[in-house]
């Protein structure tokens, strides 16, 4: 057990959520640095409730899930009353790229992120395992632009019939028409519906539906699609929290995403379908005309990165970058030239 | 009146002769106990057949790695049923454990106070609970037998016909032999596609129900559609297995 402990150097603090401290570590046995994401059982109430579910749901699930596009569980320990949970070193998020107005995302680039994205979730998918949070801010990316689906404090199994789930899942933003409407029995399509509204987001900078509550979030989405009918979407009404909205004409997506070529809208149309039974799933959309029309996805070397990290690497350049660049005639240069 | 069956008097009867065992005079037995008092406790607590099925794993693979003299069974029997409870998202209320554990172990007495006795009780299941998941390497998914016997079950429905498979119950005895099996840690030494089946030839056994389309012979069993890789011989072992973990049972006077 002791030599866990020294087997993680921690190099920098990282961040607090309400549940763990997450450090940025270096594993002196493999020389690869990660992330430590120490669950917090400081205080009275959290040590009276044993180990934190939130935590138990990660290390369960991630113990069984290996894809390059899901973030890896590398190692899990526990020291005195805490437990830690070791994760593949991410350098930044969806969000922090969305918000970086430096940052220009190509159709290129989307659909690099949206693949991966897919990708990642079609293997949960076939794995029984819903995320139910997916947001630009769990999308985790490294500096090799590789994307991995992170934060499964969430994710549950699912498939069982009769198994009455909970509907106050997904940040709100990202969350489809049927947990607004209080849908217990639900699938896949909760995490299709927020990589609709991720894929949005991407093009837009600024999310799709930023719903102030509950209702608003419906009115938001009502207002884009219209309202949903007993015809496109059998059973509607009898949803627990169903509520009749006064009625909206639908806008076409062409309006909102002026930029956005026919193939791309095809795909919003896609997983933006306010029947959960319609809406895409990924072996569909990935299948779709989108994902292989011209651009080509961006490859990963090539992805944009948020100004901290471009600007540490530019500072410390690695030793493999020193010798190619002698090769080369500098490949860092190129990138300062324009 | 003679030749009436008085059936109430015989459930009476039944009734009487059935005295809840004192688990505090009882001994380890082999991991027995403990899985008796989770299965007893679990079931007074509503859980899922399924979670209680973890809880009886966690604990005997807790036991396997740890000398059994130095922890309390009846703890660590509770802190798998809550730990258990929060893998399978059945959630159990430690509260709901403690009261169930402590009145089955002290049966007829009263529920405990709020106090320094039900704190420090409520310490050690949370205690005892990250000490078993360290014990266990974190590793608390299972892979259980009943998914398997589900699908075997569901296939030989059609095999042996809708008719016979109403007359004979089948199902509800291998599902039975499954979860009894679970008193013994001799499930962890098989593979749950081996276990479910079984049980299922067990049940087949006692009721003398030969599928039809098939000869047993020596190079042919009836499972052999559903398992490749399972002998005869670890076959016939773990029906043993299962017949012995009612030999365990201890007397209830």
């Amino acid at each position: 057990m002791s030599n866990k402990l020294t087997r993680y150097e921690k190099i920098e603090f990282l961040g607090e959520g309400q549940f763990a401290t997450v450090y940025k570590a270096r594993d002196v046995e493999t020389d690869n640095i990660v992330a430590v994401k120490k669950i917090k059982m400081g205080s009275r109430q959290e040590a009276q409730d044993g180990i934190n579910r939130t935590a138990l749901r990660e290390i369960k699930l991630l113990q069984e899930l290996h894809h390059r596009n899901v973030i890896g569980l590398l190692d899990v320990f526990g020291h005195m009353s805490n437990v830690s949970l070791v994760f593949d070193f991410m350098d930044t998020d969806l969000e922090v790229i969305i918000k970086d107005n430096t940052i220009i995302l190509t159709t290129g680039n989307i659909k690099a992120y949206i693949i991966q994205t897919l990708q990642g979730l079609d293997y949960l998918h076939r794995n029984w395992v819903l995320h139910r949070d997916l947001k630009p801010n769990n999308l985790l990316v490294n500096s090799n632009g590789v994307l991995k689906i992170g934060d499964f404090g969430l994710a549950k199994l699912y498939g069982s019939p009769n198994r009455i789930n909970t509907h106050q899942v997904v940040t709100r933003w990202y969350r489809c028409p049927e947990l607004l409407f209080g849908a217990k029995l639900y699938s896949t399509g909760v995490d299709m519906w927020a990589v609709g509204c991720i894929l949005a987001e991407l093009l837009l900078r600024v999310p799709l539906f930023p719903g102030e509550s509950d209702l608003d979030q419906l009115t938001k989405i009502f207002a884009v699609f219209g309202n949903p009918t007993e015809e496109n979407w059998p059973g509607l009404k009898s949803l627990s929290d169903y509520v009749e909205f006064k009625p909206f004409t639908p806008i076409p997506l062409k309006n909102i995403f002026t930029a956005a070529g026919d193939d791309l809208l095809d795909v919003l149309e896609g997983l933006l379908v306010l029947n959960p039974l319609k809406r895409f799933e990924c072996s569909k959309c990935l299948a779709m005309p989108f994902f292989s029309n011209k651009p080509a996805p961006t490859p990963g070397s090539k992805l944009p990165l948020p100004q901290n990290i471009r600007k540490t690497e530019v500072e410390r350049p690695t030793l493999k970058r020193k010798l190619l660049d002698a090769v080369e005639g500098g490949s860092l240069s190129k990138r300062l030239f324009f | 009146m003679k030749d009436v069956i008085d059936v109430m008097e015989l459930q009476r009867e039944r009734n009487k002769r059935i005295t809840p065992v004192d688990y505090r005079n009882l001994d380890f037995n082999g991991g027995f106990t403990p899985a008796r008092f989770i299965f007893e406790c679990g079931m007074k607590l509503q859980g899922q057949p399924l979670t209680l099925a973890t809880a009886a794993i966690l604990m005997h693979k807790f036991f396997k790695e740890v000398d059994q003299s130095k922890y309390d069974c009846f703890l660590i029997a509770a802190s798998s049923l809550y730990l258990a409870g929060k893998v399978k998202d059945d959630p159990l209320k430690i509260r709901d454990i403690i009261n169930v554990a402590h009145n089955t172990l002290h049966r007829g007495s009263s529920p405990l106070e709020i106090g320094d006795e039900y704190w420090s009780m409520r310490d050690a299941i949370v205690q005892a609970e990250l000490l078993i998941m360290r014990v266990l390497k974190f590793e608390v998914s299972i892979t259980h037998p009943h998914k398997y016997m589900l699908h075997y079950l569901r296939s030989m429905e059609s095999w042996l016909g809708k008719e016979q498979w109403s007359q004979v119950p089948v199902a509800r005895t291998s599902a039975a032999f499954l979860q009894d099996f679970h008193h013994d840690p001799s499930i962890l030494d098989y593979q749950p596609q081996h276990v479910a089946v079984a049980c299922i030839s067990l049940a087949l056994q006692c009721y003398g129900v030969r599928l039809p389309l098939i000869e047993d012979k020596d190079d042919e069993t009836w499972y052999s559609v559903f398992v490749k890789d399972l002998q005869k011989d670890k076959h016939w072992e773990i029906m043993e297995k299962i017949m012995d973990t009612y030999n365990k049972e201890p007397e209830t006077a």
